[in-house]
C-alpha cells in the first residue's frame, strides 16, 4: 500500500472513529517502513481536524468526538513505539483550563481540553463555575505554560480581565501564555485586556497553541 | 472616495464598510449557511433586497404598513426586573405589572410569565405560587398568556439533579454511562414538564413556551417533543418551540424523534419534528459569530430562517435579540441593527412573527 493510501486511511480511522482500524493501519506503516511522524501528522492530524470540523457543522456528536480521540491516542501510542526514542513526541506544554467563576458552560471547554490532550499537551481542566484564584493556584502548582479560560456570557467574560489582574499580582503573568475563547469573546476583547492568543473553537485553539510550541 | 456605511459587528462594535464590503460579507454568510445547512443560498434578489436595508440611511428601520407581524416575548417580565447581569434593565415591578406593560405600553402581541429561574425544574416546587400569579395576570390582562420556562436538562445532571454529569463522565469515556445518564434526565424532564403544563393549564393559562429548547443538546430537545405531544393530546394550551441555537448539539447522539436523528438537525428540519409533535409556533435560532460582522451574520441567518419558512407548516416566530438571529451579542442590542434584522426576517425570510 502506498504512503498516500495509508495516510488516508489513517484520517478515515479517525473520522470513523474505529480504534481497531487505527491502530491497524498505524501496524501496517510500520511495516511498510513509513515515517511514523508523517503518519502523525498528515493522516491521523489531519482526521482529527475533520473530525473538529464536522463537529463544528454539526455533522458529528459529542461521543463520536470521544471515541475518534480515542483511536487517535491508540494509534500514536503505536507509532510512538516504533520511534527512535530522541524522536518521540515530547509533551508540548502544560495547559491549565477553566470556565470562569458564574458561568457553567463547559461543552465547549471540555472540547478544547480533549483536542489538546490528543496533540499532546498536558492539560489540567478545572472544569466550569471556577474562581480567579483557583486559575492562578493551579497555573503555580503545576507550573503552566497557558493559562486558557472560557466564558459564554458577558457578564462573565470581565472575569478574564479579572485573571489577567490575578495573574500579574502573583507574579505569573510573564511565566505563562494566557488564552481566552467562549461564544462572546474575540479577537478585539483579547487584545484589549491583553491576553496572549484567542482562539474560535477547539481546532483553532489546537492550531494556535502548536505554532506557539513549535 | 467610496461611501461608507455604520454598521455592527457580531459583537456590537461599530463599523463601516463600503456597499462592496458588505455585499462581500454578505455572500460570504450564505455561502456558510447554504453549506452548512444543505440549503440555498439568498438569491440576488434577496441579497439586492438586503444591501437595501443596510444601506438605509435611517437609525430605524421597519416594515410597510400592513406587512407588520406579530410579536411575541420569551424571558417574561425579567425582560424589565432583571439587571443588566441578567439581559434586563432593572427596574423594579411585579411580574403582573411586568406583564401589563408589555401589553399596554409595548403593545406585545402575546405576553409570557417565567420564574425567576426560568427552567421548568425548579418551578415544580413552587407551583401553587406559580398558579395563583398567573391566575391574577389572567385576570388583569386580554393578551394572549404564555408559561415561559426552559427544559434544561442540565439541572438533572449532578451536582443540581440525579444522575451523573454527560460532560464529567464523557471525557472518561464513560460513553454507555453518559448516554443513560442522558435517558433517564429525558424521562424526569418530561414528566416534569407535563405536571407543571397541566398544572398551569388548570388556572387557564393560553399556553405554553418550551424556550431554549436543545440547549443542553438531543436529549434536552427530545424531553421537549415528547412532553409537547402529550399536552397537545391532553389539554388546550397552546405550543411554542423555542430553540436554544442553530443545530442540536448531539451530546446523546443516538436519540430519535418519529425515527429522525434529533442531534445536527438545522432549523429547516427541526421544524418538522416540532410539527410532528403537534406545536403551534416554532421558534427557530440562528447563532450571532461575533468575530463576524452583522451582514455576515445576518445574510446567514436569514439562509436559514428562510429555508425553514419554506417547509413550515406551522408559524415561524424567530427568535431575535440579543446573541440570536444576526444580532449582536449584547445585553441591550442596537437599534440600528434589531430593527434592521428584524426587516430582513419579514420581507426576506417571510416569518411569521418576532
Amino acid at each position: 500500500m502506498s504512503r498516500e493510501e495509508l495516510i488516508e486511511q489513517a484520517a478515515q480511522s479517525i473520522v470513523e472513529a474505529n480504534k481497531d482500524l487505527a491502530v491497524e493501519i498505524a501496524n501496517k506503516a510500520i511495516a511498510e517502513g513509513i515515517d511514523p511522524v508523517d503518519m502523525i501528522n498528515n493522516g491521523y492530524s489531519e482526521g482529527m481536524a475533520r473530525c473538529g470540523d464536522r463537529f463544528d457543522r454539526g455533522e458529528m456528536f459529542l461521543p463520536e468526538l470521544i471515541v475518534a480521540s480515542d483511536a487517535m491516542v491508540a494509534a500514536i501510542s503505536v507509532l510512538e513505539e516504533a520511534m527512535p526514542a530522541e524522536n518521540r513526541a515530547e509533551k508540548l506544554g502544560t495547559v491549565v483550563l477553566g470556565t470562569i467563576e458564574g458561568d457553567v458552560h463547559d461543552i465547549g471547554k471540555g472540547i478544547v481540553a480533549t483536542m489538546l490532550r490528543v496533540y499532546g499537551f498536558e492539560v489540567h481542566d478545572l472544569g466550569r463555575d471556577v474562581p480567579i484564584s483557583s486559575f492562578v493556584a493551579k497555573a503555580k502548582e503545576v507550573n503552566a505554560d497557558i493559562v486558557g479560560s472560557s466564558a459564554l456570557m458577558t457578564t462573565t467574560q470581565v472575569g478574564q480581565k479579572a485573571l489577567e489582574e490575578a495573574l500579574k499580582n502573583a507574579c505569573l503573568r510573564d511565566k505563562v501564555k494566557t488564552m481566552v475563547g467562549g461564544a462572546v469573546v474575540t479577537q478585539r476583547w483579547a487584545d484589549k485586556i491583553g491576553s496572549d492568543l484567542y482562539a474560535e473553537n477547539a481546532s483553532e485553539a489546537v492550531i494556535k497553541l502548536k505554532e506557539l510550541f513549535s | 472616495m467610496l461611501k461608507k456605511y455604520l454598521t455592527r459587528m457580531g459583537d456590537g462594535e461599530r463599523v463601516e464598510m463600503t456597499a462592496d464590503e458588505i455585499r462581500r460579507d454578505f455572500e460570504l454568510g450564505t455561502n456558510d449557511a447554504a453549506d452548512r445547512g444543505k440549503i440555498a443560498p439568498l438569491t440576488q434578489d434577496d441579497l439586492d433586497r438586503l444591501l437595501e436595508i443596510f444601506t438605509n440611511p435611517n437609525k430605524v428601520v421597519s416594515v410597510e404598513p400592513g406587512n407588520e407581524v406579530p410579536l411575541t416575548h420569551d424571558i417574561g417580565t425579567l425582560r424589565l426586573m432583571g439587571d443588566q447581569g441578567n439581559s434586563g434593565v432593572g427596574i423594579p415591578l411585579s411580574r403582573v405589572q411586568g406583564i401589563q406593560v408589555h401589553e399596554r405600553a409595548f403593545a406585545c402581541d402575546t405576553m409570557e410569565l417565567g420564574h425567576i429561574d426560568y427552567s421548568f425544574k425548579p418551578v415544580k416546587p413552587v407551583i401553587a405560587m406559580e398558579q395563583q400569579e398567573l391566575e391574577n395576570a389572567l385576570l388583569s390582562t386580554i393578551v394572549p398568556l404564555f408559561y415561559g420556562a426552559m427544559p434544561n436538562l442540565g439541572l438533572y445532571y449532578s451536582p443540581d439533579g440525579p444522575f451523573g454529569n454527560p460532560s464529567d463522565l464523557l471525557p472518561m469515556g464513560k460513553i454507555q454511562e453518559a448516554r443513560e445518564a442522558q435517558e433517564g434526565a429525558v424521562e424526569h424532564a418530561t414528566r416534569d414538564m407535563i405536571y407543571i403544563a397541566e398544572k398551569l393549564a388548570a388556572v387557564g393559562a393560553d399556553g405554553i413556551n418550551f424556550d431554549t429548547t436543545g440547549a443542553a443538546g438531543d436529549t434536552d430537545m427530545k424531553a421537549t417533543l415528547h412532553a409537547v405531544e402529550y399536552l397537545k393530546a391532553n389539554t388546550n394550551l397552546a405550543v411554542e418551540v423555542g430553540m436554544a441555537g442553530e443545530f442540536v448539539l448531539g451530546m446523546h447522539g443516538g436519540l430519535e424523534y418519529d425515527g429522525v436523528r434529533i442531534a445536527g438537525l438545522y432549523p429547516h428540519q427541526q421544524v418538522k419534528l416540532v410539527e410532528k409533535a403537534g406545536a403551534d409556533i416554532f421558534g427557530p435560532v440562528v447563532n450571532t459569530n461575533t468575530s463576524k460582522s452583522m451582514a455576515w451574520n445576518l445574510a446567514r441567518a436569514v439562509t436559514f430562517i428562510k429555508a425553514c419558512t419554506e417547509v413550515a407548516n406551522i408559524p415561524i416566530h424567530v427568535n431575535m435579540g440579543m446573541g440570536v438571529g444576526g444580532s449582536p451579542v449584547f445585553e441591550t442590542p442596537p437599534v440600528d441593527s434589531v430593527t434592521r434584522a428584524s426587516k430582513a426576517m419579514v420581507e426576506i425570510a417571510k416569518v411569521d412573527g418576532l
